[in-house]
């Protein structure tokens, strides 16, 4: 939960090339999210004693767990949290976020101070121990985690967004539209914040691969997702103690998806700055 | 570019561990061996590094007795009786025991016995070590809820009045609750007992040498020890602590000599690497299923029909690598140290706790139950053994016509099942491991009671409540036996728990060293005087 994007250096780490598998990739795993029922060879939570911790054969592509659950029908069911997961708490941190960003860059003065002292007094405080916190105190599950990342994620989108509207509100439409006689929330909400869409939504996508992240290390932790979820962070956990008996596919594969489409949101979130001229922002 | 490669590099790396796992090497459940000793140590050896799971918090046994202490100090502090490797009990600084009277236990202490000091142990000091054990919130309290008095009846005898007749302190004051210590120098050191700078206050073959906090303990061969039938082959011996993964490295480089695993996982992984041996040993250890009456599993038809219905064979193979076995009482066969073939021949005869799963007559019983529809809640702490077991009764539910869901509860909120009513209240069944430390069945049996606070499901029997008192105060252990047999078989028939799989002690050894026993006595018996050089 970093405030800027680890954006890289070079122009050459987001050629046409990487982004284009990145996205081809991507759109692999959202239709395999969505089509995970028609898709898959078995339930997600189909146990056969059978096949424990079976290697990649016909039967499993990917190989099976300790309860012989078939990884690979799990990782397609899997997409489905690991993805809505992240763009539930986007859309909480962003809806905080740009409002107290908007309001902080608009109306500048105390409300500019209360809400920089807010969002710095965040930045101090660990984002993963302030998740532990709220869902030590409202319980484990999926959804206080995403709202607990969702409130950790604001003051990252907050900071971003009232540094892009504070050069925005200098330019000249923004005083055009008060001449007019329009009302502050008429022009942020019709004007302002369209306005600032492109650059927000670039490192959204950005931050996306980071939120997956982060959900799915609570997940490992025993904080997000509960079993019998097939939650990609949730398998890495349960798979952990095969690999002390040879057995590195449970946790290898789940692994492997995640740090897959982690890179892939990177690589487009770059090529996305790139092309919006926000890189390294 | 960079990223690309990286993609490449995952698929590639995912493709080329899809070989067949190392677990394919595990035992058959059916065919695992158990052994009580490891093959006799030929000579001495000057030192030894063994793990441990974790660093003890103090080494006052009254104060925690974690299995991780008692496994130290079960080298340097004595007992009154003392386990053997075959799980039987034989007199030890008591000389000799007689309850003629099953209210009233006398010992004779034996002569010549002394500390590590030098000073004799002494009647009083054992009356002030029981009585310091009977103290409330003392780990082995519990096991002199029947003692109405310790008193000091002879220059080397001691009288022990009971309210209730108890045949099993016998087996309690061969474990912690039966450690002698050395009076003058635990009121010496006050609260100091027991941290890494005091030193140990017992007679036993080895004596606390060095406790280096969050490093090692260290402890050394008592040459002056007073049984000279008993030689410890090892001089020192230093103790660690690791998880499983450098357990296992420790073990197959050679860094360390030898471990007691707590976890099945590494036992695989080690038996399948020629540069150490795993040895398994009878065990009380039994995974079990504790049912609440909050909801289906109240009405014992459901208990039985889930009982049939589980898959015992393959939770073993599982969540277990193969080292467990399908077992269909709550106390595994360590605990039979008498009467063997009568409880085996009672064990073999039980029907309701089949290996492979009997799906007809478990569906005939909830049809016969009204096919309740309300889900069984089953709960989990995401460990592989419980999450294997969670696992597979969902799936048998699923197969019977149930509905089951699993609760994840964290690891360190588990215990709170056993304290907290309310945790208790939102859960059906609870996945646990079980083992005690007597090695006599009705240390268990008494769970069943009505109102015991083990007791979730609600089971009340006035008759097994009686058996119960008098299995307790029956001496004789042919008798004692009968009783324990029939609690047995209406506990199981009742399924006030349900029993899945006995896991065995596990030993493994490094290449160099063998000796000490396999079974589960490294709590109570000095296992490290048996440990020397191989032949």
């Amino acid at each position: 939960m970093t405030a800027v994007a680890t954006l890289p250096q070079g122009p050459a780490a987001a050629r046409p090339f990487g982004h284009r598998a990145a996205t081809a990739f991507l759109g692999v795993v959202v239709l395999a999210a969505i089509l995970a029922p028609l898709v898959a060879p078995y339930e997600p939570d189909a146990v056969d004693f059978a096949a424990t911790l079976a290697p990649v054969s016909g039967d499993h592509p990917l190989g099976a767990d300790q309860s012989g659950r078939d990884l690979l029908s799990r990782i397609l069911y899997g997409a489905r949290t690991s993805l809505v997961g992240p763009l539930a708490l986007l859309a909480i941190a962003s809806a905080l976020g740009v409002a107290l960003g908007t309001l902080a860059a608009w109306r500048r003065g105390w409300v500019d101070a209360v809400v920089g002292r807010v969002t710095d007094v965040m930045y101090a405080f660990p984002g993963l121990l302030f998740v532990v916190l709220i869902v030590a105190v409202f319980g484990n599950g999926m959804t206080t985690a995403v709202i607990a990342l969702g409130l950790a994620y604001a003051p990252t989108i907050a900071k971003y967004t009232r540094s892009l509207a504070i050069t925005e509100c200098a330019k000249p439409y923004i005083d055009a539209y008060r001449v007019q006689g329009m009302g502050g929330f008429a022009i942020c909400a019709r004007h302002l914040v369209p306005n600032m869409a492109r650059p927000i939504v670039g490192y959204l996508v950005v931050l996306f691969g980071e939120g997956l992240m982060s959900l799915a290390t609570l997940s490992f932790l025993g904080f997000g997702a509960q079993s019998p979820s097939s939650d990609w962070g949730l398998m890495v956990k349960e798979g952990q103690p095969a690999i002390v008996q040879g057995a590195f596919l449970p946790v290898l594969v789940p692994g492997a998806a995640i740090a897959l489409v982690v890179v892939s949101f990177n690589v487009i979130g770059v090529r996305l700055a790139d092309r919006m001229g926000v890189r390294g922002s | 570019m960079k990223k690309t490669l990286a993609l490449a590099g995952l698929i590639g790396l995912t493709a080329a561990c899809g070989g067949p796992a190392a677990t394919s090497k595990a035992p058959a459940p059916a065919k695992l061996t158990l052994v009580t000793q490891t093959a006799k140590a030929a000579g001495p050896l000057e030192s030894a590094t063994w793990l441990l799971d974790e660093e003890p918090g103090t080494l006052d046994l009254d104060s925690d007795g974690g299995t991780d202490n008692r496994t130290i100090m079960a080298n340097v502090c004595e007992r009154l009786m003392q386990t053997q490797p075959d799980m039987t009990v034989k007199p030890w600084l008591a000389e000799k025991i007689d309850q003629s009277d099953p209210k009233t236990m006398v010992l004779d202490l034996r002569a010549g016995a002394t500390f590590h000091d030098g000073s004799p142990i002494t009647a009083d000091d054992v009356v002030w070590s029981l009585k310091r054990h009977a103290g409330e919130g003392m780990d082995e309290s519990d096991e002199f809820e029947d003692v109405e008095s310790v008193t000091k009846t002879g220059e080397r005898q001691v009288t022990i009045a009971f309210k209730k007749p108890n045949a099993l302190f016998e087996q309690a004051i061969a474990g912690g609750a039966g450690i002698v210590l050395n009076r003058e120098v635990v009121e010496r050191l006050g609260k100091e007992y027991g941290t890494p700078e005091s030193p140990d206050a017992c007679s036993g073959p080895y004596r606390l040498k060095e406790w280096k906090s969050g490093t090692h303990i260290t402890i050394e061969r008592h040459d002056a020890y007073w049984n000279k039938n008993v030689k410890p082959l090892t001089r020192t011996v230093t103790f660690k602590w690791a998880d499983d993964t450098a357990l296992v490295n420790s073990l197959v480089t050679g860094a360390a000599d030898g471990a007691y695993l707590s976890e099945t996982g590494p036992a695989v992984a080690l038996q399948a690497n020629k540069a150490v041996t795993v040895a398994y040993g009878p065990t009380t250890r039994v995974f079990v299923l504790l049912p609440t009456d909050r909801g289906p599993l109240k009405d014992p038809r459901i208990r039985r029909a889930l009982s049939l219905a589980v898959d015992r064979a393959g939770i073993a193979r599982s969540g277990f690598a193969g080292v467990a076995r399908p077992w269909k009482v709550p106390v595994g066969a360590g605990a039979w140290s008498y009467e063997k073939q009568a409880f085996q021949a009672a064990y073999d005869q039980l029907q309701g706790a089949p290996e492979t799963p009997r799906i007809e007559e478990a569906k005939k019983l909830v049809q016969e139950a009204g096919t309740p529809q309300a889900p069984i809640i089953v709960a989990s702490n995401g460990e592989q053994a419980r999450t294997v077991i969670a696992n597979a009764v969902v799936d048998a539910a699923k197969k019977i016509g149930l509905v089951a869901q699993i609760k994840t509860v964290p690891p360190s909120e588990y215990g709170g099942f056993y304290t907290d009513k309310a945790m208790r209240a939102q859960v059906d069944l609870v996945p646990d491991d079980w083992y005690i430390t007597k090695s006599d069945p009705i240390g268990f049996y008494d769970n069943g009671l009505t109102g015991s606070s083990n007791n979730w499901v609600g089971y009340s029997s006035p008759d097994y409540d009686k058996l119960v008192a008098s299995a307790l105060a029956a001496t004789d252990p042919v008798q004692r036996a009968k009783d324990v047999i029939e609690l047995q078989r209406r506990f199981t028939a009742d399924m006030v728990w349900i029993s899945l799989v006995e896991v065995p002690n596990a030993v493994v050894l490094g290449g160099k060293v063998t000796g000490p026993p396999a079974s589960q006595v490294q709590i109570g018996y000095p296992w490290a005087a048996d440990l020397g050089v191989k032949g």
